[in-house]
């Protein structure tokens, strides 16, 4: 298990909060809608800190009006994936950011088994560190 | 004497005739000028000596900051003079002060210069002219640089911020919040080992960066080399057990160029996200690093170690925005700009102001935030101010109310200084942040419900409810003295 | 006894005037009245569900629940009859009344929602279920979903699909389901699923030729037209015979006939070239404009097209 004090991978906006609830997710969605920004679904049950890119659950979601309509892909998302990691994402495509501006996870494996640390020592006492997730030595699809 | 409106000799032997004449006269002060697109504007607060015509003394300060000197000279014949002289074209009365008030008279001067005074990409050489002599100008009793207008032409040659806020957020794979930060503390005498301690419990705890202190290169107590290690020993184990990216700000400031450069190589091959740098190392120095972390995939932390000198009195020295402004061109990713609620000077508005310049693609002008041009970015990326200083949990719904989202928050005793612990206070910190952005996203009236929204918070995390008790009292209401000028009444701090 | 202290509280009273101002219904139900000639019996049907929905709204101050009732609709007519007006009239009433979050009409045919192959169906309809979220989805001809004549098209599918959210997104959307009377009819006959999640059946009557004229009129007032008196009398024949061809499609045909006696004007006009001519010249359609319509002199229509 992950021992940090939420015992849990704490990547993304609220995962130090309880998870979040239909409604919370729906009122978050609202936020981003309210600016003008596309909602998208990404899960993946490799979790690494330095893995960017997640499934995408359908391409993200433009020209939507209503919260409503992204909780359905993400309860759809949920009942596909029940066992991996989900997160919803918004992307701000204003000049200047063009980038992601919201991410948070809605799903996660029952267990959790964290990160193992590798130190290769080197001269002068040097390390150089990796990282590699417990869950990722098994197969892909069979991790959780 | 064949004079044109604005004083100024216009005939050629008369001009250059040997001896002193005014700097008016010299061609310094021009009402009439209209300044070009590519100038670089310069706006000064003047006081000038008692009897010296304001005008005369804007004009001074644009002679001594471009081509005069005391005495007419003949070579100025030789070139190009009346493109390289500055002008004086406008001086106003600051508001609040001259007769009638307790204040000696002040003034703003504009003051235009040609591009072609500075070298491109050169901080210093900018610097150089517009500060270079004239503050110790014995026509002036006091001078202060409040801002200026950076042409788009002149912005194009320099590099800009290393990485930038949204290359920052999407290397550290943090969105739509706040980054969180502390200072290591107490700020001298840890050794390296226990150091590294106090990195990997609040790291742990949800901190996403910690920092070296500006005064922490390598001392006897400790010296770089081990500070170094124990740090991203306690970077990479907090890494393993969040699965999130970590980071801590290595201070790589040191007494050459040369070990400053050896510091920051080492800081990169042991994975380090992020280097740090003190305003002391100068513009120079800073320039390099700017350009060593773009050329290296780091950000460059900038602690602004020494601002306060020539900062912080109203009449005298240089404002925060145009250090800000000067630090965006120079390349730096974070620089600390206050905090408007912790212990450090810092009017409201002005701080906001500061936050404008480091983080908006272009600055309309705004004088209750003390912005006074119009100011195009032309793309360089943008600054994470950093706010940092007497802050802690219980002020969340303020910070985000005022600081907005794109700011490192930083809470050294704040996390420390928690009554359970390091790791602890990391927690508080982190939960109170996102209660308090979750509140926002709903659309709550977070500034208003913010007690009441972190009480509830703190319901399910003890360490939250242990510094909501702990800081509960803790607030820094002093006046400000570096205040706006075009506010009806001073905000003060809150 | 707690009985008597609750008793109070039911004979509170409220102010269902002060919610209905609130809701500024009435704006709507006039602009109804006003754009729309005729119409009678579907305008009375959206004023009863209008004070339908008021009243539960009353009814959940109070916290009377009984679940939000089904508001999926059909508004079965000949085209041109204003469905698609109504239908977004009916998304803003639905907003206003609180019972749809974001009142945007998304409008769609056969097309939008079905696939050219396997597993595509599925995620067009979901699609559009997803862009008519929070407002009114309206699916025009909605009988060619189902085509009984082969059994491997995917509409069915889609069929499924609108079932499933109609019954559990209730909250999410509403759907109109639109087209032919007997047609319909016909398909709520096969699908009597989806006919019992129709809460309303609105039908939509043709107009009668008096309406037809009043509605020229109206539509030649919006662009800044009339008719003379002269033409107004013939255009009450056009009508009439008009309403006697084939492909006769209501306002449609109207706006249609409008469209080219406007061009006929505009010619006469240029023809007249070599006398001043005055604004009433330009706004006014004379009797000759629609004179010359093949409808008087050969007894055919120009436009076979109006009813598609």
């Amino acid at each position: 298990m992950i021992t940090n004090p939420t015992g849990r991978l704490t990547q993304g906006q609220f995962s130090f909060l309880p998870d979040l609830t239909d409604e919370q997710i729906s009122a978050q969605i609202k936020w981003a809608l309210a600016h003008g920004w596309a909602v998208s679904i990404e899960y993946t049950d490799d979790p690494h800190p330095r893995n960017t890119y997640w499934e995408m659950f359908g391409l993200p979601m433009f020209d939507l009006k209503d919260p409503a309509a992204i909780l359905m892909e993400v309860n759809e998302a949920r009942k596909t994936f029940p066992d991996y990691y989900i997160r919803v994402m918004a992307f701000n495509s204003t000049r200047g950011v063009e980038s992601p501006a919201m991410s948070f996870i809605v799903n996660r494996p029952t267990n959790e088994p964290g990160f193992g640390l590798s130190r290769q020592e080197g001269h002068g006492r040097e390390i150089r560190y990796g990282f590699h997730s417990y869950a990722a030595d098994k197969p892909e699809g069979e991790r959780y | 004497m064949d004079n044109n409106g604005s004083g100024q000799i216009t005939d050629a032997a008369e001009r250059y005739k040997s001896g002193v004449i005014p700097y008016k006269k010299m061609g310094y002060w021009d009402a009439d000028y209209v300044p070009k697109e590519t100038d670089v504007i310069a706006l000064f607060r003047l006081t000038p000596q008692p009897g010296v015509d304001p005008e005369e003394a804007a004009a001074a300060v644009a002679g001594e900051s471009s081509t005069a000197t005391w005495t007419v000279v003949w070579t100025d014949r030789l070139t190009a003079a009346e493109l390289y002289r500055a002008k004086a074209y406008r001086v106003d009365l600051v508001p609040n002060t001259g007769p009638g008030t307790n204040i000696e008279a002040q003034y703003f001067a504009y003051i235009a210069y040609d591009l072609d005074l500075f070298e491109e990409g050169s901080i210093a050489n900018l610097t150089a002219s517009i500060i270079g002599n004239v503050f110790g100008f014995k026509a002036v009793k006091a001078l202060r640089l409040e801002d200026m207008r950076l042409p788009v032409a002149y912005l194009k040659t320099f590099q800009g911020p290393a990485t930038g806020i949204i290359v920052e957020r999407e290397r550290l794979d943090k969105f739509g919040r706040p980054i969180l930060g502390a200072t290591v503390k107490p700020k001298l005498g840890l050794s390296g080992r226990n150091y590294g301690r106090v990195v990997y419990e609040a790291l742990k705890g949800g901190l996403d960066f910690t920092k070296d202190d500006e005064n922490i290169n390598s001392q006897p107590f400790m010296h770089w080399r081990d500070r170094f290690l124990y740090s991203m020993e306690a970077v990479n184990r907090a890494t393993a057990t969040t699965g999130e990216v970590k980071g801590h700000y290595l201070n790589v400031t040191a007494g050459t160029m040369e070990a400053i450069y050896e510091r920051a190589e080492f800081a990169k091959s042991l994975g380090s996200v992020i280097v740090m740098i003190d305003l002391v190392i100068g513009y120079t120095a800073i320039q390099s690093m700017a350009k060593w972390a773009r050329d290296n995939s780091m950000i460059l932390h900038l602690h602004r170690a020494g601002h306060g000198t020539y900062t912080r009195q109203k009449n005298h020295g240089i404002n925060f925005r145009v250090i800000s402004k000067w630090m965006r061109m120079a390349g730096v990713d974070h620089i600390h700009a206050g905090t408007i609620v912790g212990k450090l000077e810092g009017d409201p508005n002005m701080v906001r102001g500061f936050y404008d310049i480091l983080r908006e693609p272009h600055n309309e002008v705004n004088l209750e935030r003390g912005i006074f041009f119009d100011q195009p970015w032309a793309s360089l990326k943008k600054v994470m101010p950093v706010a940092s200083g007497g802050i802690h949990a219980g002020q969340m719904h303020q910070l985000v109310h005022y600081l907005g989202e794109d700011v490192v928050l930083q809470f050294g005793g704040g996390t420390i200084g928690h009554p359970m612990g390091v790791q602890a206070g990391a927690t508080a910190n982190r939960v109170a942040l996102e209660a308090m952005i979750m509140a926002r996203n709903e659309g709550r009236d977070y500034l208003n419900e913010g007690p009441k929204i972190l009480d509830d918070a703190a319901k399910t995390c003890a360490p939250l409810r242990a510094a909501l008790d702990t800081w509960k009292d803790i607030t820094f209401n002093y006046a400000s003295t570096d205040t706006p000028d075009f506010v009806p009444t001073t905000t003060g701090s809150i | 006894m707690s009985d008597t202290e609750n008793k109070p509280s039911e004979l509170n009273e409220i102010d269902i005037d002060a919610v209905y101002r609130e809701s500024e219904i009435q704006d709507v139900l006039d602009r109804l009245d006003a754009e729309l000639i005729g119409l009678v019996p579907v305008k009375t049907r959206i004023r009863e569900i209008a004070a339908l929905l008021l009243v539960d709204k009353l009814r959940r101050q109070l916290d009377l629940t009984a679940g939000n009732p089904s508001m999926h609709m059909s508004f079965t007519g000949n085209p041109g009859t204003g469905k698609t007006t109504v239908a977004m009239r009916m998304a803003d009433i639905l907003h206003r009344l609180g019972y749809v979050r974001q009142g945007h009409l998304v409008a769609v045919t056969r097309d939008d929602l079905v696939g050219q192959y396997i597993g595509h169906t599925a995620p067009k309809t979901r699609e559009v279920l997803k862009k008519a979220m929070g407002g009114v989805l309206f699916i025009d001809e909605a009988y060619y979903l189902y085509k009984p004549e082969n059994e491997r098209d995917y509409g069915a599918e889609s069929i499924e699909i609108l079932l499933q959210v109609m019954e559990n997104q209730r909250d999410d959307l509403v759907v109109i389901l639109a087209g032919y009377k007997d047609r319909m009819d016909k398909f709520f006959e096969s699908n009597p699923g989806m006919s019992s999640r129709i809460a309303h059946h609105i039908d939509f009557p043709n107009y009668n030729p008096p309406e037809l004229v009043q509605i020229a009129k109206l539509m030649l007032a919006e662009s800044s037209y009339r008719m003379s008196d002269e033409a107004e009398g013939v255009f009450a024949q056009y009508v009439v015979k008009r309403m006697e061809m084939p492909n006769f499609a209501n306002a449609r045909s109207i706006r249609n006939a409008l469209d080219r006696a406007r061009l006929r004007q505009a010619n006469r006009l240029f023809n007249s070239r070599g006398r001043m001519l005055t604004k009433a010249d330009l706004m006014t359609i004379e009797a000759d404009d629609f004179m010359k319509s093949r409808i008087f002199s050969d007894g055919v229509d120009e436009s076979a097209q109006d009813g598609e």
